[in-house]
């Protein structure tokens, strides 16, 4: 044991919630593949993902923290520090730019006083620029929590921050209710645990398999398999 | 007037409501094919039936699909197949709505997939942005479950199929197939070195067949009715039907289904034309990663594009009329791809960040005379020198907004400022990076959120 006379060590996870998480271990044949949906599953717990929670994740599938917190920081949707109740993610891409999404952003930059990528005081709303939602049919989209809000002028947006911070339900442009920001964090978590797929027999069945993974590639150019450098 | 093709698109136009529903489905004759398919046709035969029909993939590259499932070494189990459906090429959300609305054909075509490559494992790499879908997969897979369609002996057969649903976290080279792998097995989702490819060498160091959505969403059809029938749509080299994004300034932004080799003018019209009637100045036809067109005098199919200088990607169309500013166009595509750049190599980690500095002052009327040049330069100096494509496109998509547009970009320069509807507003960029979070883009950064005694030999 790593840790070995320390006290009891913190606890992200309550019993139920690790009894989830080794449910999902169980889905893939190699612990480390569900390293996203535990860290999902710690980020459902405080809204980001936790020191604790790291730690945790590292000791189920059997990772040095920072071997977790190397693969957590890669990913946009990991967040590592507080967020806000309401994650509004506006499209800064090529189509929304083009039909008004910056000022989608600028103005509600201006209505929740701050800039985007930050969390407001009072913990309600976190505000970020995201890359294409594919959603570029409505531009200028933008997602609360990843549901889909199809083509917001800037009034509408700041609208739609007024009524989730009167606390109304409010729905997609899909009809989605708006979940909070944990709750769709568990929501990722567990997606597809449900199904009675295992790979209980697979991992079996893989003993010896040796992927030739990124990391330990040479730094030489790989061959093309699709069409060539166009320009060239 | 045009028209659309629909094919793959048929059953969320007739059934708006309720296509994605499994009762809907069945009613309309879902699964048909694939318990044909597997009930009375050979794993060979069905390799046989795609290569025929010059399917190529609908992901991006365009690789012949059966000859990618020719691939896969016949003696080494287990095999998998790998969905990609991690959409993230700016402006395509074609799998998207084929997930949300018609996820059981996607099903249907693992299913296909799976028994010719004789996988009996397939995991659906799901955007992680993507909610909606994912509830509809989720809800899907369970129901095909409920009806023996997946699982053991599926439709009656020996064969027995899993699918797992699995969620990404926000990276666009995820979507990259080998990165994609790398992810799927728990790690920072950058590429790996081919050869080996994945279908020899892939998921868990296992052959795997990786596979778009749209793609594998095609293959009940065409079982169904057979390769010469999938020729009879199409061109000689590009057969079959095409679902395109058309976004921008049209009027009815929306997916189109096609024949590959249909006019570029003729898709405009049907997105219903230029918003107020104004001409179209540039147009990206196939992603954030092609190169511009200044015309829709050409056909949109994978060899009449390349021809004409750029590429049919992942079939994704953006009209710009006369209004955009170019300079803005190209600093927004290249903010794209330095946030996304993985960092693996330094021509694409170092140049796409270059390139948004030197963008960011053009569009801020304090360019220099000789940034033009600069920029060409950068785009040179990663061109055929980085380790993916990702950074191959981004040097391109440069490129071509300079050379095209070289007159706007010294106007800015000349007239020290932007000459359109002002300035960029609300660039404030993104974050996740600059609150030193460590976005998909960066490297490590040293001390953010990093447990403090994360030495192996612990406190
Ligand atoms: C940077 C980059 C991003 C990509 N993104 C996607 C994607 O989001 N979805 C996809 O299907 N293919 C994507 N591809 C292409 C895949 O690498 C691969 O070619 C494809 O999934 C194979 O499936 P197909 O043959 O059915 O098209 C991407 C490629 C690159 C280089
Ligand atoms: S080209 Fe860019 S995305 Fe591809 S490996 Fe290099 S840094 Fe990563
Ligand atoms: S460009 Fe905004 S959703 Fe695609």
């Amino acid at each position: 044991m790593r840790h070995e006379g320390a006290a009891v060590e913190a606890r992200a996870l309550s019993d139920e919630q690790r009894e989830t998480a080794l449910k999902l271990v169980a889905k893939y044949p190699n612990p480390r593949s569900a390293i996203l949906p535990l860290l999902f599953l710690v980020q459902s717990v405080e809204g980001y993902v936790t020191e604790t929670g790291m730690r945790e994740v590292a000791g189920i599938i059997g990772l040095e923290p920072a071997q977790v917190l190397a693969t957590a920081s890669f990913y946009t949707m990991l967040k590592k520090a507080p967020q806000g109740d309401y994650l509004i993610s506006v499209c800064r891409n090529i189509a929304c730019t083009h039909l008004g999404g910056r000022k989608v952003i600028a103005a509600l930059e201006d209505r929740l006083g701050v800039t985007a990528g930050e969390t407001t005081e009072d913990g309600k709303f976190t505000l970020e620029s995201a890359e294409c939602l594919a959603t570029c049919d409505g531009a200028p989209s933008l997602q609360v929590n990843y549901e889909d809000f199809y083509r917001m002028s800037a009034v509408e947006a700041v609208a739609l921050v007024g009524r989730l911070e009167r606390g109304e339900q409010v729905t997609s442009f899909r009809g989605e209710a708006v979940k909070s920001a944990r709750e769709i964090s568990y929501e990722t978590a567990v997606a597809g645990l449900q199904a009675p797929g295992t790979a209980g027999e697979l991992s079996e069945r893989t003993i010896g398999g040796e992927s030739p993974r990124s990391d330990t590639a040479p730094g030489t150019r790989p061959k093309e398999t699709g069409e060539g450098s166009p320009n060239a | 007037m045009p028209e659309e093709v629909r094919i793959v698109t048929r059953r969320l136009h007739e059934f708006p409501e309720d296509s994605w529903r499994i009762e809907r489905a069945l009613d309309d004759g879902a699964y048909e094919s694939a318990r044909k398919t597997i009930t009375s046709m050979t794993p060979d035969e069905v390799v046989a039936v795609v290569k025929d029909s010059g399917l190529r993939g609908r992901g991006g590259a365009g690789f012949p699909t059966g000859m990618k499932w020719s691939f896969v070494p016949k003696d080494v189990f287990p095999k998998f197949i790998v969905v990609n459906h991690d959409e993230g090429e700016p402006c395509t959300f074609k799998d998207r709505q084929l997930a949300e609305e018609d996820p059981h054909q996607l099903l249907e075509g693992i299913a296909i997939a799976a028994w010719a490559n004789q996988a009996t494992k397939a995991f659906i790499y799901c955007r992680g942005e993507f909610a909606l879908g994912s509830r509809r997969l989720d809800r899907a897979i369970n129901d095909a479950y409920e009806r023996g369609f997946l699982g053991k002996g599926i439709f009656g057969s020996d064969f027995d199929l899993d699918i797992i649903l699995h969620r990404g976290a926000g990276a666009y080279i995820c979507g990259e197939e080998s990165a994609l792998l790398d992810s799927l097995e728990g790690f920072r989702g950058q590429p790996r070195l081919r050869p080996p490819f994945p279908a020899v060498k892939g998921l868990y160091g296992r052959p795997t067949v990786v596979n778009n959505t749209e793609t594998l969403s095609a293959l009940p059809s065409l079982l169904e009715n057979g390769a010469e029938w999938f020729r009879r749509l199409g061109t000689e080299r590009s057969p079959g039907t095409k679902i395109l994004s058309v976004s921008g300034h049209v009027n009815r932004p929306a997916n189109y289904e096609v024949p590959l080799g249909t006019s570029l003018a003729d898709v405009l019209t049907l997105a219903g034309g230029m918003l107020d009637g104004k001409a179209p100045k540039a147009i990206i036809p196939g992603g954030a990663s092609a190169p511009l067109l200044t015309s829709t005098d050409v056909a949109v199919d994978f060899d009449s594009l390349k021809e004409a200088g750029t590429m049919l990607g992942s079939g994704s169309i953006v009209f710009m009329d006369e209004t955009t500013c170019m300079v803005r166009n190209a600093l927004v595509t290249l903010e794209f791809f330095e946030h996304e750049s993985c960092g693996k190599c330094t021509p694409c980690r170092e140049g796409t960040w270059w390139a948004v500095k030197v963008l960011e002052r053009i569009e801020h009327g304090e360019g220099r005379d000789e940034d033009m040049d600069l920029l060409i330069d950068i785009a040179n100096g990663i061109d055929g020198r980085a380790f993916c494509p990702l950074g191959d496109a981004a040097s391109w998509a440069l490129r071509s907004n300079v050379k095209l547009f070289r007159d706007e970009f010294e106007r800015h320069v000349s007239e020290g400022r932007c000459p359109f509807d002002g300035e960029l507003v609300g660039v404030s960029g993104s974050p996740a990076r600059h609150e030193g979070l460590g976005g998909s883009g960066t490297a490590p950064q040293p001390g953010a959120g990093m447990p403090s005694d994360a030495e192996p030999e612990g406190n």
